[in-house]
């Protein structure tokens, strides 16, 4: 969504449509309308008074966008899921754990209770966690309008600062995420403030299973550049975790290019952004299993405080 | 707009005229429910937590309109004898208050869904509950020892 400079327009006007089309036309007829999913981003920006809105389009009574589907390629997240659901569905665990892992991570429970999936990714901010690894794991972005539907890979859809490829009179629908069939995967959030807030850094990794004695590497990175960005890179099947890590590193380097913010200045968060590649690489290959192929998508992570303590320790060390 | 909802609390039905951008924690606190505190205002705290249908929700980020009808759960709705208050009455879990209810909601909340919880569970679910006081331990330690009494008491029961 793009953030228009406007002056505040006052109390935004809310509209409680019960059906898509409904939604449809109005976000296409109204002038500067915002999606209402969650609620959670949009009220906070209400209270800051940096809501350039003249009306919110309600998703709550909307029927059918809170399902999560079971597709011949994975699942087909509605756009009004929690965040919460994300994390504790058995089904997500199951097909793409490393998305079940992250999203595991955004804010707080509570938070996690009401935010939904498609206001998460319109929000478009930098720092989201989900996006890390919806881009690794492939995953697109459905669109709709009165127009039709179209879809945008996920890695296509952040196109600048808090700017998303949600054309005006579109909103977000639902999310596809292809099954993370015989990858394994890892993810890293580095905060230097409470544990709960926005990461300083943060990097989700997937490693595929081996063709041709490669597999492929792939990154997402939050909060380390305008927009969450990706990157992949051909690694050896044999090759050692240590090479791995030096071959992520080199991908994700010249992609780095922090924002300077209370968090951190633009060195320390690059400095950051290396460390948590490093972990969520190494989180992914410990569980690659040599040799193994065709076995269930895995996720595992250095979660909570130990990673989050090691990692700032080795920084330490290291500097 | 002004809309006429029926606010469920603690079993009580209440008809309320809610402006659209009414929050759900004004309403509350209207209704005379003082339990429910503004803290952050922006979800990261906790004192404005309300359980609805069980969820945990930060009433600060809530539009009132959205929960017409919805069964809404208030620390000050919870029995006389609630274990998980007296089990922070016991573990010395309070000082000056102002934070417990959302920490006795978000207990409630978490024993629901996993009755066994770990020590780092126990903080993982509370690291959007801030304490001034800093009595974490103490709470920590209140929410296990209601998962110990609620176990003993299946067991009792079941034996």
């Amino acid at each position: 969504m793009t953030a228009e400079m406007a002056a505040p327009l006052g109390a935004p006007t809310l509209h409680r449509p019960d059906t898509l089309d409904e939604v449809c036309a109005l976000l296409g007829s109204l002038d500067q309308a915002m999606v209402y999913g969650g609620g959670t981003a949009v009220q906070i920006l209400i209270k800051q008074g940096v809501l350039f809105a003249s009306d919110l389009v309600d998703l709550s009574l909307v029927p059918d966008l809170d399902g999560i589907e079971r597709t011949d390629t994975g699942l087909r997240v509605g756009a009004m899921v929690s965040l919460r659901r994300m994390e504790t569905d058995p089904v997500v665990r199951r097909i793409v754990p490393l998305a079940a892992q992250v999203y595991g991570h955004v804010a707080n429970p509570r938070v996690r209770n009401t935010a939904s999936v498609g206001g998460n990714l319109a929000h478009g901010d930098y720092r989201l966690d989900p996006p890390t690894a919806l881009m690794v794991l492939g995953a697109r972005v459905e669109l709709r309008s009165s127009a039709g539907v179209r879809h945008v890979p996920v890695r296509d859809f952040f196109v600048g600062f808090q700017e998303t490829a949600v054309a005006p009179g579109e909103l977000v629908t639902a999310v596809e995420i292809p099954a993370q069939t015989g990858s394994s995967s890892g993810f890293a959030k580095l905060s230097s403030q409470s544990v709960n807030d926005w990461p300083c850094a943060s990097a989700a990794a997937l490693v595929t299973s081996p063709v041709q004695g490669q597999r492929e590497l792939r990154l997402g990175l939050g909060a380390l550049a305008e927009v969450p960005k990706y990157v992949s890179v051909d690694v050896p099947s044999d090759a050692g975790v240590a090479d791995a890590v030096r071959l992520g590193q080199e991908a994700a380097g010249p992609v780095i290019d922090p924002i300077p913010d209370i968090r951190g200045g633009a060195d320390f968060k690059r400095r950051l952004g290396l460390v948590a590649v490093e972990d969520a690489i190494r989180a992914a290959w410990g569980s690659t299993g040599g040799t193994e192929t065709g076995a269930a998508g895995r996720s595992t992570g250095k979660e909570g405080s130990d990673a989050r303590r090691n990692s700032r320790r080795r920084w330490w060390r290291s500097r | 707009m002004t809309t006429d909802v029926q606010m469920t609390v603690n079993g009580a039905r209440h008809r309320v005229a809610v402006a659209d951008d009414d929050l759900l924690l004004d309403v509350l606190r209207r209704l005379g429910i003082t339990s429910v505190r503004e803290g952050c205002g922006v979800g990261a705290c906790g004192a404005c937590t309300v359980l609805a249908e069980d969820h945990s929700v930060s009433s600060c980020l809530a539009r009132a309109v959205r929960y017409d009808g919805v069964p809404l759960t208030t620390a000050d709705g919870l029995a006389e004898d609630d274990d998980v208050v007296e089990e922070f009455v016991a573990a010395g879990a309070m000082q000056c208050g102002y934070c417990i209810p959302g920490f006795v909601l978000m207990g409630h909340e978490l024993l629901a869904q996993n009755p066994a919880p770990t020590r780092e569970e126990i903080a993982a679910h509370l690291e959007g509950n801030i304490c001034r006081c800093g009595t974490y331990q103490e709470i920590c330690s209140a929410i296990e020892a209601t998962a110990r009494r609620r176990q003993a008491e299946n067991e009792r029961r079941s034996a």
